[in-house]
């Protein structure tokens, strides 16, 4: 089982940047918020992983953030979808489609 | 009773217990150095020592000021290694995805581990034969070898042995084939890897382990020597001993010749900072190159000085030869020197002034004296 984790780790790693512009679309979150989301699923990430990622999804004009202030500390970076980040997404979810639609025809 | 370390994340001030501070000061140095060539590198940074500085928040309350060592690591290991995403897409298509187990990502660059598989004895040899890319023996050669005839390079090994970190992984053994070594991260665990070793008192084992070893080997080498020579001295004659004859004095003319061009060759090092009219590349360092010289000759004179030696335990061999060499030795020794002063003005200079420093030490110190 284990061994099948670790081989299928690629693939989960190739898919967390199409979760996240997921996530991020559906409403602002905060990475605290992402990572909840997340921990329970395949994608469980830690903030190690996860900033990075979207640091580089902000330098490819996908995502953007604004400030808020938060009633515990210093404010806090919400992260939402940009029209980029949109075209992206529906791209992403297209090519998704059309790959579950080659695996259906190879049979099970 | 513990030590407490004041810092600041992000603009907050926080205490900690001093070797979580350590822990934590090495996460974020490591992190930095991942995201070297991250264009992001900034602002990653800032929100990484946010998130810490939020974590740290929760474990603090009214009647505890403090992050204890103990959370320090939880937050660390809640954190996770931190990973360029860049390199990440750059590895995972060039390199078809390592080991996704861990989730750090090297640089696609060399880097020097020590590979136990194969290894003879600690792996140096085979981490640097993958990290120079050629095949191990040839490594292991030249390290006996340069052991052999320049003592420096055991020491050497124990360093290597000290800095080189074990490639316990396969993503290591992956980068065994690259990856960053910097001057800090080096000396750092060279220090952590000394004290392992140290802590275990593994050293003693694998000292009397090393040193039974070359016990062994030296055992083998002379007993090799005997048959070898037995073997031999029926065909030593008297031709042969003409020859043995001549020998000692080509030996010597050499030694001699090679003994005054490491001489003059360290004095024009020092003095014209080259060798022989080579002028050196200048970011060389004078000590390097002078060390590259005394090993080159030693490793030159080295078997003269074995076979001579090879000689003696022969029988066939008259201890007078010995004497004999080493009087040649001194007689072309000395002809060559008075050589190269008197056509050299360079050689003359430096020797002038030697001599010229010695006097006034020595006149200093007399008349201190007196």
């Amino acid at each position: 089982m284990d061994n099948i984790t670790e081989k299928l780790a690629p693939i989960r790693k190739g898919l967390l940047e199409f979760v996240i512009l997921k996530i991020v679309s559906a409403d602002k979150v905060y990475v605290a918020d992402m990572l909840k989301l997340l921990g329970p699923t395949e994608f469980a990430t830690q903030e190690g992983t996860l900033y990075p990622l979207l640091s580089k999804l902000r330098r490819e004009e996908l995502v953007d953030y604004e400030w808020q202030e938060s009633d515990a500390g210093p404010p806090r970076k919400y992260y939402k979808l940009t029209p980029k980040g949109r075209t992206q997404l529906s791209t992403l979810n297209d090519y998704w489609k059309d790959l579950n639609r080659t695996l259906a025809e190879f049979g099970n | 009773m513990q030590k407490v370390v004041s810092i600041s994340l992000n603009g907050n001030s926080y205490q900690l217990e001093e070797p979580g501070y350590e822990q934590l000061r090495a996460y974020l140095e490591r992190a930095e150095s991942r995201l070297k060539d991250s264009p992001d590198r900034a602002e990653v940074m800032a929100d990484l020592e946010q998130a810490v500085s939020e974590k740290c928040r929760t474990t603090l309350g009214p009647h505890k000021t403090v992050v204890s060592t103990l959370e320090v690591e939880r937050i660390i290991s809640e954190m996770g290694p931190v990973e360029s995403a860049d390199e990440k897409s750059a590895h995972a298509d060039t390199e078809g995805g390592s080991s996704g187990a861990t989730y750090s990502a090297w640089p696609p660059r060399k880097r020097l581990f020590r590979i136990r598989e194969g290894a003879m004895w600690a792996g140096v040899c085979n981490g640097i034969a993958a990290y120079l890319n050629v095949d191990v023996t040839w490594v292991r050669i030249a390290f006996v070898l340069l052991t052999l005839f320049t003592g420096v390079w055991f020491f050497v090994y124990l360093v290597l042995l000290f800095v080189m970190p074990v490639a316990n992984t396969a993503e290591d053994r992956a980068a065994a084939f690259g990856m960053p070594f910097n001057t800090e991260e080096l000396i750092s665990r060279a220090k952590k890897n000394f004290e392992e070793f140290n802590q275990q008192f593994k050293w003693r084992r694998e000292w009397r382990r090393q040193q039974r070893h070359w016990h062994r080997q030296f055992r083998q080498m002379n007993e090799q020597l005997r048959v070898a020579t037995a073997q031999a001295a029926p065909a030593m004659n008297q031709t042969a001993r003409a020859v043995g004859g001549l020998f000692v004095v080509v030996a010597a003319l050499f030694s001699a010749v090679i003994a005054v061009a490491l001489v003059l060759a360290l004095i024009s090092l020092f003095t014209q900072h080259s060798i022989f009219g080579w002028l050196l590349p200048f970011d060389i360092p004078l000590w390097v190159v002078a060390l590259v010289l005394v090993a080159l000759y030693l490793a030159i004179s080295a078997p003269l000085r074995m076979i001579r030696y090879g000689g003696h335990q022969q029988g066939g061999y008259h201890p007078g030869w010995g004497a004999l060499h080493g009087l040649m030795w001194i007689g072309f020794t000395v002809l060559m020197f008075w050589g190269a002063y008197t056509f050299f003005p360079g050689v003359r200079e430096v020797v002038d002034q030697l001599m010229w420093a010695a006097n006034l030490t020595v006149t200093t110190i007399s008349e201190t004296i007196v």
